[in-house]
């Protein structure tokens, strides 16, 4: 557990560097401002126009880069500036190095994106469903691709490039073609969570709840097992 | 008899295309041990092997009779001072050898990274973050991680760089006392003088090929009886070409252009002296004499050519 900490502190404060928080605090301003907006605008149905804003810039756009930014610098910068080696030369199981980068990446992710879209929701007028619907589904979104994009960050050179290729291709389109494709994206599941918790239509949105919350923790758990397989495999300058 | 705490059996290493590291077989026991060899003759792979960070393409590499690569467990036992300057930024010194105070599980972090920190003379108690040191204060840090958890084996790449003359001699000294105390200390340097005083076993590593191993004494004799080109400019070449090949004191001659000869000899010392008083004999003036190949990368190849 003493392991665990002292590496996920250490992970944490080399992710969370100030131009990094406040670049992604400033997209997640855009969620408020766009929230405030639909607000004044009085739209005939804020729930549903709510949940689009959520759906399209929340969870397309601001949760997986986000994510994709802070998942993929916590081993990945390490990696890259050689001080890796400072963490793997010592005996600790590479699982707990592993669980340890996800959760700090994880305990900043989860914050930035959670806030701004919770408010933007709220700023809507789409009420208390659709708050708790946007913080569910982010923090679920934001975990899975938290697991996804530090393995990548480990593995990949350019991380960043790829997983952006990641999210236009098959999020953005592969997973769009149909409700079978579209169980192998995690928006879909953050999708299902907001439908069923705010009660409004959203495409490609038919996940049961339970597996809605629970296939994206897998997902990030899967994450961290591929992120120890790397760590195992690896060369470390 | 005891096994070598480190074994090197018939090692090679490539990197796609490239061999770093060719059929390298070596033990190594308990003391210091310098490895030398020019920039990119295969050290740094050498040392990352010997500490798992990468696993050799053929051979088998073992620390303590276990396998770097794989025994995690091991690591207790291993200390590193990489060759790159990367160190955890945002971080103090005491907070960085801390760290790896408590990633080794030893007992009081606080207590042993500040002991650690004053072996090496860096003031534990420094607010500054790391990355405000000069280069020669990350070192000591560096080397302080390396040695907080007292290991068996301690691995040093290039650990002098940036040092001043003061450090390095303190530096110098203490792997001594670990190596004196039972420790493995081995420590690389591209650096002919610093080698002279790591200590007596030393191995040369050049072309990713192992090219000497030995005392240092040995390897420095080795060194300096090989043959030696030198350029000498005179107003007298021919003569004294002649003169030199009469004496003994070069192997073979080659008059170029006016005034110059190129002349190869197997005892640079003798040729030194022999010079001045054969010039004097026959009269002919002497205006420059350079050795060709003294830079130590030739006599790098010299080894490896004559294995």
């Amino acid at each position: 557990m003493t392991s665990f900490l002292a590496i996920f502190r250490v992970v944490r404060s080399s992710v969370a560097t100030k131009p990094r928080v406040i670049g992604l605090l400033a997209l997640g301003a855009v969620a408020i401002l766009l929230g405030f907006l639909i607000g004044i605008a009085d739209p005939s149905d804020p729930v549903q126009a709510g949940g689009d804003l959520i759906n399209v810039y929340g969870l397309v756009v601001f949760v997986p880069v986000v994510a994709l930014v802070f998942a993929s610098a916590a081993l990945g910068d390490m990696a890259e500036d050689s001080t890796l080696v400072y963490i793997w030369l010592r005996p600790v199981p590479r699982e707990t190095i592993a669980l340890a980068a996800v959760a700090a990446a994880a305990s900043v992710i989860v914050p930035v994106v959670v806030v701004p879209l919770a408010i933007a929701a709220f700023l809507t007028g789409g009420g208390g469903a659709l708050v708790v619907g946007t913080v569910v589904a982010a923090s679920v979104c934001a975990f899975a691709y938290t697991g996804i994009f530090v393995a990548l960050g480990l593995r990949i050179r350019r991380a960043l490039s790829w997983g952006i290729a990641y999210l236009l291709i098959w999020e953005g389109f592969v997973a769009r073609a149909g409700s079978g494709a579209a169980r192998l994206s995690v928006q879909s599941y953050g999708r299902s969570i907001l439908t069923d918790a705010a009660d409004i239509e959203l495409n490609l949105a038919d996940v049961a709840p339970v597996a809605a919350v629970v296939v994206p923790v897998m997902v990030a758990m899967a994450g961290v097992a591929l992120t120890t397989w790397f760590l195992h495999r690896r060369d470390v300058a | 008899m005891t096994e070598p705490v480190i074994v090197f059996d018939q090692v090679t290493k490539f990197f796609g295309d490239l061999v770093a590291v060719s059929e390298v077989s070596f033990t190594i026991d308990r003391g210091v041990t310098a490895l030398l060899g020019p920039n990119g003759a295969g050290k740094s792979t050498v040392m990352r092997m010997l500490c798992g960070l990468t696993p050799p393409s053929t051979g088998t590499v073992r620390v303590l009779g276990r396998d770097p690569r794989r025994d995690i467990d091991l690591t207790r036992q291993i200390g590193l001072v990489p060759q790159q300057d990367g160190v955890f930024e945002g971080q103090t010194a005491l907070q960085f050898v801390s760290l790896a105070a408590i990633l080794h599980g030893v007992d009081d972090p606080e207590a042993a990274a500040r002991g650690a920190l004053d072996l090496v003379e860096m003031p534990a108690d420094d607010t500054r973050k790391v990355a405000t040191y000069s280069k020669g204060m990350r070192q000591r840090v560096k080397i302080a991680q390396a040695i907080v958890h007292q290991p068996a084996v301690i691995i040093l790449d290039e650990p002098l760089t940036g040092l001043d003359p003061r450090q390095r001699l303190h530096m110098v000294e203490m792997f001594h006392r670990l190596g004196d105390s039972g420790s493995c200390v081995v420590v690389s340097s591209h650096v002919l003088d610093e080698v002279e005083r790591f200590g007596s076993r030393v191995l040369v590593i050049a072309q990713g090929r192992l090219a000497a191993e030995g005392d240092f004494r040995e390897i420095r004799a080795l060194m300096d009886d090989r043959p030696h080109r030198l350029r000498l400019r005179t107003d007298m070449p021919r003569e004294l070409a002649g003169a030199l090949l009469s004496a003994g004191t070069a192997m073979a001659v080659r008059i170029q252009g006016d005034d110059e000869v190129l002349i190869d000899t197997t005892d640079i010392a003798a040729f030194r002296r022999a010079v001045a008083p054969i010039a004097r004999q026959t009269g002919a003036h002497l205006f420059e004499l350079a050795g060709l190949d003294d830079d130590l990368e030739s006599v790098f190849r010299y080894l490896v050519g004559r294995r």
